[in-house]
């Protein structure tokens, strides 16, 4: 229970006071109506008393009454309305009083913090109190008690009546026809006589003070100077001043009363007519204001919305049409009445009660029974003995029981009254008492309750008793007046009282039960109000009931919008909120959101209605869908109304759900995917979704590409460039945008709801600022409104904010309009302390882009670009360059994760097809017959030389420098040769574009990045860039496995030429080429026909084709295999990083040559291999230097130089390049491809592949921590040591000999020796036959070398030497001639053999292979 | 058999509500967060000397017109409710102590759960269907 103004002594004091009736005469009422009052309105404020006044009890005894308070009312003679219920006109009038009154605003509510609770709220409710006081008031006077009879009654005459004492005379009469006559009920009368007070009125400023002094002297004369009084009243002649100040002490009573006398006057009219008693209503009524204005409260349960200031304004209005009160009094006009008012309680009243209260108990006291009961029952009481009570399931039985008004239990109660009445509580205590029991037990149940209750009360406010408030006393009561006698107007009475009175015990919870118990479904006002002072006692408990304390105040929040009260509903939802709020209960919070959301809306708070409406639509609700569809619908109809009053701004909606941080944003047009048969650049779209390590990749490749174009330095200030911003990419920068370019703006929305939500009419709106101020620009700002949702700025400037405006839909047809604010907060920092311990958030630039002048824009259009390719596979597309802005470009380049895969056409003019770049291409079926490589022609005498192998044709060498990037070992940017370097706005250019497909079959994601400046320099942007991503499938084709071992015969054709030198030199080798056809697919790939191999090599070339076939055709079919053998001769090297390629055609009946080193074939050969050069130089450290040469076996350098030249003899710089045709049928058409493996050998007796074998890719890289020790110097191994000397015997292959004749047979043998090194070796031939083991005993197939046994001889590099030899045969027979052992050592002994003490060791040289020679018996 | 079975957090709000009369839930969720207030109320008469050996059970709550509610609190403050039907009168004081029982170790298993994340709604099967099992069955 809340807080009240009153003490709760007070408050039951002043709802039981001695009442007075006023009886008046016209003229009277005339004079006190000057003042706008009646003569009981008069005396109101006035009514307490200020003195101590005293009353002689039975015994004698003196008793105190102090601030005793009387009520004066006008008699009413309307009957009183059926006990047990409040009539629909008094339920009216409390449910005005209590709406009138609202918690004050502005005032600091009341905080308790409960738990985790912190609750704020108002702990006093005015409200209640007026309520209850109203309530009090109406409470009609019933015949089982008599508080509220009437005890006293006032006859006021004026003293300008032309005989006021027969006026006087009248009103008694009057008085004693409405009390006696029985043609009233109402009003009661407390005791038969009555008490009569004569008041005489006079209006000094009317009339003659005189003639009212001696009225007043003969009025004195006849009912003694106690029963009257002169009053002089109205002594102001003239209205009040504007400067006096007259305390107005009526507006505070009259203020209520206005609602209470509109309610009663409106009752009253109408009986006032039926009975003819015109001349008892008070004409004010009939005037007043409210009376007609009176809202119709009829409706209240229905969502009808209540005047903006509610009652509060009405009524203020109507007090202004009422005017002030009391105009023509004086101060000392209400000393007067206040006078007035004393003489008369103390004078008249109180010695008339006391006269009475002597009179009943000398009556009673006279009665045997009653003076045994009155006095054993006070026995009992001090005693502490208790009174057996019978039980309320007896007293129902007999509930209509009433007494005669004389009968004698009345009477105690009638002495009980007047002493309660007088302040004498113990009295009044013990008389209650005896009345409940007696009337207890003659079962009447009214009687007994009252005096239940009375005697509660008594006990409780006996100043210090030591008795204990009996509580049950009051439980019966209210039991009684609600079971029994279904009088729910007492009970409530009761239930107040009894509830007041546990408040002041600290008895909360007994109080809140109490009240709960009260509300019934009969009166939703009553039940709110006691449903609030409950909930109130919950949380003004020792431990605060917060749950319970919002539990009832929802359903207190309930009943009040039952009853109408509104703003009461409101004010309770929202206090309960404080308690539920986001702590889970989420159907609660729904529940108690969407009545607030209700209640604000009818309450023309619409803000907060639409607030309220938003917490349940966003949080995830565990609503189900119909639940959530009725709360959208009610929520757009309030959001409807709410938009259709402020139509300047739209107001925000909160669904659906708008992800800012999903939000992308993309500037530039949008793709076009294809157009005819050109096939656009893929670039950037957000279809795509952002991938980490593609951003990566692009950002690798525009930097190379930003290299190329700066001289191979990144700029400082370089930046990516990002099209497509998304909440992964780098959103502090402000991106760029450029002028007239379009920026669309991706955002995502989602529903949160289970319903589906209809969205239309969606709009990106936007605000602009210029940059500079300045400009013209300025006056079309700063917002536009573009539809539709790309949007395009033609402007300079940047981007401030981003609106969406939409429409939402529910399912009904219920539209409203609202925008959106999309903002979005950058992520979350974490990099500082300060960041981590707080929520910061960084910044996010995505919406705000910087317009830019004008930039070129270009497009790329792919021609005839396949999508499947065999492994090596050459074939020709087109590109062709569109600048569709009106910049012009230049610079334009183009940086790739596969630099090999491509190369373009048209760079020398040596393609007849790119001679013209702009040139339509070739119709596709044109384009099939069309070869990828430039042929040259043979010279028509040349095909027979081709016919003999031993007559190559003359080579073509090519002398190229490849390209310098590629070489770096990085891959760079490759120029896009442009005419004039520049694309002009509208220009386009079209180039070949050659490609070649991966080595390695599978599917391969090629990138594209295009990059291009503006020819005007300066731009915000440096420079831009298209993205193009291709899939190539690769699927296998030919394997190409190359082996080099030397040839220990001198190449012929360079024989001429040495021999101009003097010397014999071997520097040949052979080349092994295996071939293999390993596609898989049998439909497509027919056969491959080999063509052409050519090579390329600073110091080799091939120059000799050893064709096992023939003139035949290299044809290979699935899995086959072929072998092809070369003659590598070493040619003179070429200065610096030049290679030749030199050609060597293959295929005879082919009568042109292929010219390898043009383009396309040059390019993706040194495209392809870039990383060779490099590691060549470093491993071979620049031992193929000329200067080597030329020096002749001087080896200048520190290191090891015979290690080295060991070295530099089994390996060898020769690329091999396989050019094939392979014939496909597809679609029943036989196609031709094209195309060239690349195979690179290095090491002479390894095997070369043209794939890259899987071991390499699996080689890891080990982790050095330490720097890498300078290598050792690597040993020339055995292997390679037994490689110095290549020997080769020349001998008959058959020898017929006449052994008949000669028993000896001598076949001269030539052994020639060659030196494959580049340095000096001393070779050692011993030709004595091994230690024969024990295995090969065979005499007879040996035989013996004649002459020395031993040679020596010096090679000089590469020096060519035979030696002469004979052998000596026995017998005819097969023998195998190669036994001479050789041994070789370098004439300059290596490191190793330095250390060992300078000695050279020579090595065993490998054998050569078996030399048999038949020996025929000639007969 | 229960009407209404809730588990309630150590910081009061609701880990797993379950009602029959579906269209009754709002009208469950309000009596067990009013019934939390005798909870706290009963857990706080215990005293702090008693909070070792304190019974688990709490026993009636407070009855209403239709319902009767009972509280039981694990000693991690974890409350379970059950909110039987007051015409319900077969039903002891022992059945609804095996009943509580129950759920405090079907909520043990959930706890165990290393997938659970104390605090958050349960929404474990195995739960769900001894719950069930305790409910009032609806035809």
């Amino acid at each position: 229970m809340a807080q009240c103004v009153q003490s709760v002594q007070e408050f039951i004091q002043d709802s039981f006071v001695p009442m007075v009736a006023v009886l008046c005469s016209e003229d009277a009422e005339k004079v006190t109506r000057k003042n706008n009052l009646n003569f009981a309105e008069l005396l109101r404020p006035f009514c307490r008393l200020t003195s101590e006044g005293h009353i002689r009890d039975p015994n004698n005894q003196v008793q105190p009454v102090k601030n005793l308070r009387i009520s004066v009312n006008n008699v009413c003679t309307r009957p009183a309305p059926a006990t047990g219920s409040l009539s629909p006109a008094q339920r009216r009038l409390l449910g005005e009083v209590v709406s009138s009154i609202q918690p004050p605003e502005g005032v600091t509510a009341n905080i308790i913090t409960a738990g985790d609770h912190d609750l704020s709220f108002n702990a006093t409710t005015p409200w209640f109190e007026a309520y209850r006081e109203s309530f009090l008031q109406s409470m009609p006077a019933s015949d089982h008690e008599f508080l509220n009879h009437y005890l006293a009654c006032l006859l006021v005459v004026s003293s300008s009546e032309a005989v006021p004492v027969e006026q006087f005379l009248k009103l008694s009469q009057e008085q004693h026809r409405i009390q006696h006559s029985g043609d009233y009920t109402n009003p009661r009368w407390f005791i038969p006589n009555t008490l009569k007070y004569y008041v005489l009125l006079h209006d000094t400023s009317q009339g003659d003070e005189q003639r009212a002094d001696a009225v007043y002297e003969d009025m004195k004369q006849r009912y003694g100077s106690q029963g009257c009084y002169l009053l002089k009243i109205n002594s102001r002649t003239s209205p009040t001043g504007a400067d006096e100040q007259i305390p107005d002490p009526w507006s505070q009573y009259l203020h209520k009363n206005n609602l209470l006398s509109q309610v009663s006057a409106g009752e009253e009219m109408n009986l006032c007519y039926l009975m003819g008693f015109a001349d008892e209503m008070p004409d004010s009524m009939q005037s007043h204001p409210l009376q007609l204005d009176c809202p119709p409260s009829g409706g209240l349960d229905s969502l009808g919305v209540l005047p903006p200031g509610g009652p509060t304004a009405a009524r203020a209005a109507a007090l202004a049409a009422a005017g002030t009160h009391g105009d023509c009094l004086t101060l000392n006009d209400h000393d007067h009445i206040r006078q007035f008012l004393q003489e008369f309680t103390f004078r008249g009243l109180l010695p008339h009660i006391e006269k009475n209260i002597r009179q009943l108990n000398d009556q009673l006291v006279s009665r045997k029974g009653l003076s045994r009961s009155l006095f054993s029952a006070t026995k009992k009481w001090f005693g502490g003995g208790k009174a057996p009570e019978k039980s309320i399931a007896e007293l129902k039985s007999t509930s209509g029981l009433l007494y005669p008004p004389e009968a004698p239990e009345l009477q105690i109660r009638k002495m009980a009254d007047l002493c309660f009445l007088v302040q004498h509580y113990e009295l009044a205590y013990s008389c209650y008492h005896t009345a409940k029991k007696d009337f207890l037990s003659d079962q009447a149940l009214l009687y007994a309750a009252g005096a239940l209750e009375m005697a509660a009360v008594s006990a409780f406010l006996q100043a210090g008793a030591p008795r204990p408030y009996p509580a049950h006393y009051m439980d019966t009561a209210i039991q009684t007046y609600r079971d029994g006698c279904k009088n729910m107007v007492l009970a409530e009475r009761c239930a107040l009282l009894s509830a007041e009175v546990l408040k002041s015990q600290g008895k909360y919870s007994d109080a809140a039960t109490l009240l709960i118990k009260m509300t019934s479904e009969d009166s939703d006002l009553r039940s709110a109000l006691l449903l609030e002072q409950a909930a109130h006692c919950f949380i003004n408990m020792r431990n605060p009931m917060v749950r319970k304390f919002a539990f009832h105040m929802i359903l207190a929040g309930h009943r009040f919008s039952k009853a109408g009260q509104k703003r009461h509903a409101l004010r309770c939802y929202c206090q309960a909120m404080q308690v539920y709020r986001a702590r889970g209960w989420s159907l609660a919070e729904d529940h108690i959101n969407f009545t607030i959301g209700r209640q604000s809306f009818t309450l023309r708070q619409p803000d907060n209605a639409v607030e309220a409406f938003r917490h349940i639509l966003t949080n995830d609700s565990q609503q189900t869908a119909t639940q959530q569809g009725a709360f959208l619908r009610e929520y757009l109809y309030v959001y409807k109304s709410v938009s259709a009053e402020s139509e300047a701004s739209l107001p925000k909606l909160p669904l659906p759900c708008i992800h800012a941080a999903a939000t992308r944003v993309y500037f530039g047009h949008e793709r076009r995917l294809a157009e005819g048969e050109k096939q656009a650049a893929t670039n950037v779209s957000l279809d795509q979704e952002y991938d980490q390590e593609q951003a990566v990749m692009w950002c690798q490749l525009e930097e190379q590409a930003v290299a190329s174009a700066h001289r191979g330095v990144v700029p400082a200030a370089f930046q990516p460039s990002q099209c497509c911003l998304n909440s992964q990419t780098d959103n502090l920068r402000t991106p760029l945008a450029v002028v007239e370019e379009p920026i669309i703006v991706e955002v995502t929305f989602q529903n949160p709801l289970k319903v589906s939500l209809l969205l239309s009419d969606l709009s990106l709106q936007w605000s602009f600022t210029p940059r500079d101020l300045s400009s013209p620009q300025q006056g079309d700002l700063p917002s536009d409104e573009a539809s539709g949702e790309p949007i395009t700025n033609d402007k300079v400037g940047s981007l401030v904010q981003l609106y969406i405006t939409l429409t939402a839909q529910s399912s009904q047809p219920l539209v409203v309009r609202g925008q959106q604010d999309l903002e979005i907060r950058g992520p979350r920092l974490n990099s500082t302390k300060e960041d981590k311990t707080s929520v910061s958030h960084g910044q996010d630039q995505r919406l705000h882009p910087l317009i830019t002048p004008p930039m070129p824009l270009m497009e790329v259009f792919f021609l005839q670009f396949p999508t499947a390719l065999l492994c090596g596979e050459i074939t020709k597309a087109y590109v062709e360059f569109c600048n569709v802005s009106g910049v012009a470009l230049r610079g334009l380049r183009v940086a790739s994760t596969h630099p090999h895969f491509f190369t373009f056409g048209g760079v020398g003019g040596t393609s007849s097809s790119s001679s013209s770049a702009a040139s339509t291409p070739l119709s596709p079926t044109s384009a099939e017959v069309c070869s990828a490589y430039h042929t040259l022609a043979t010279p028509p005498g040349d095909p027979h030389h081709h016919l003999h192998p031993g007559h190559p044709p003359p080579p073509v060498y090519l002398v190229s420098s490849p390209v310098e990037g590629l070489v770096r070992g990085k891959a760079v940017a490759v120029e896009i040769p442009l005419e004039g370097g520049v694309l002009r706005p509208g220009q386009s250019a079209q180039l070949p574009l050659w490609l070649r497909g991966p080595d390695q079959e599978g599917v391969h994601e090629i990138n594209f990045l295009f990059y291009y400046e503006s020819a005007e320099k300066g731009g915000r942007i440096s420079h831009r860039v298209l993205r193009h991503n291709v899939f190539i499938c690769a699927s296998r084709s030919l394997s190409v496995c190359a082996t080099a071992c030397p040839s220990s015969v001198p190449s012929a054709d360079h024989r001429g030429r040495d021999a101009e030198d003097g010397d014999h030199l071997n520097d040949g080798m052979l080349v092994f080429v295996d071939v293999e056809n390993v596609n898989m697919s049998e439909a497509g790939v027919r056969e491959f026909h080999i063509i052409q191999v050519s090579s390329c090599s600073r110091q080799w070339r091939l120059h000799k084709c050893i064709n096992p076939y023939k003139d035949k055709d290299c044809k290979l079919t699935s899995r086959e295999r072929a072998k092809l053998c070369f003659r590598a001769a070493r040619c003179k090297p070429l200065k610096g990083n030049h290679r030749r390629i030199a050609c060597t055609p293959f295929l005879i009946p082919l009568l042109r040559q292929i010219v390898s080193s043009t383009t396309p074939c040059a390019d993706f050969f040194f495209r392809c291999c870039p990383s060779d050069p490099v590691k060549k130089e470093g491993r071979a450290g620049g031992l193929s230097h000329p200067s080597s040469r030329t020096t002749g076996g001087h080896w200048t350098w520190g290191g090891g130089p015979i290690e080295a030249v060991v070295r530099t003899c089994n390996e060898l710089d020769l690329n091999i390049i396989v050019l094939w045709k392979a014939y496909v049928v597809e679609d029943n058409k036989q196609l031709i491809l094209e195309g060239q493996l690349h195979v690179t050998l290095q090491t002479v007796g390894k095997e070369a592949f043209s794939l890259p074998q899987k071991e390499e890719a699996q080689e890891m890289v080990l982790l050095k921590f330490k720097p890498d020790l300078p290598p050792p110097v690597i040993q020339p191994s055995v292997e390679q040591l037994s490689t110095l000397i290549k020997t080769n015997l020349h001998y008959p292959e058959t020898y017929s000999h006449p052994f008949v004749h000669e028993r000896l047979c001598v076949v001269p043998v030539t052994l020639t020796m060659s030196n494959c090194a580049l340095a000096e070796v001393e070779v050692l031939i011993d030709l004595r036959h091994k230690t024969i083991s024990p295995d090969s005993t065979e005499v007879h197939g040996t035989f013996t070398w004649l002459g020395q046994t031993q040679y020596r001889r010096r090679l000089r590099p590469q020096e060519v030497a035979p030696l002469p030899l004979r052998a000596c045969f026995l017998h005819a027979g097969v023998y195998n001639l190669s036994t001479p052992r050789v041994f070789a050592k370098f004439t300059t002994p290596t490191r190793k053999e330095e250390e060992e003490g300078g000695v050279a060791v020579e090595t065993s040289q490998q054998a050569a292979s078996p030399a048999l020679i038949i020996i025929t018996s000639q007969a | 058999m229960a009407v209404c079975i809730a588990v309630i957090a150590k910081e009061n709000y609701p880990l797993y509500i379950r009602s029959v009369p579906t269209q009754n839930e709002l009208k469950f969720h309000y009596t067990v967060h009013t019934s939390l207030d005798v909870v706290e109320e009963k857990i706080s008469a215990a005293g702090k000397a008693m909070a070792d050996q304190r019974e688990l059970y709490l026993g009636l709550l407070y009855p209403t017109e239709d319902y009767k509610v009972y509280g039981y609190v694990t000693n991690s403050k974890v409350k379970f409710v059950i909110v039987v039907d007051s015409s319900n009168t077969s039903l002891r004081d022992n059945e609804i102590r095996s009943m509580f029982r129950k759920l405090h170790n079907s909520f043990t298993d959930v706890m165990c759960n290393p997938f659970y994340n104390p605090g958050d709604p349960v929404q474990s099967k195995v739960f769900e269907g001894m719950v069930s099992g305790m409910m009032v069955q609806v035809s």
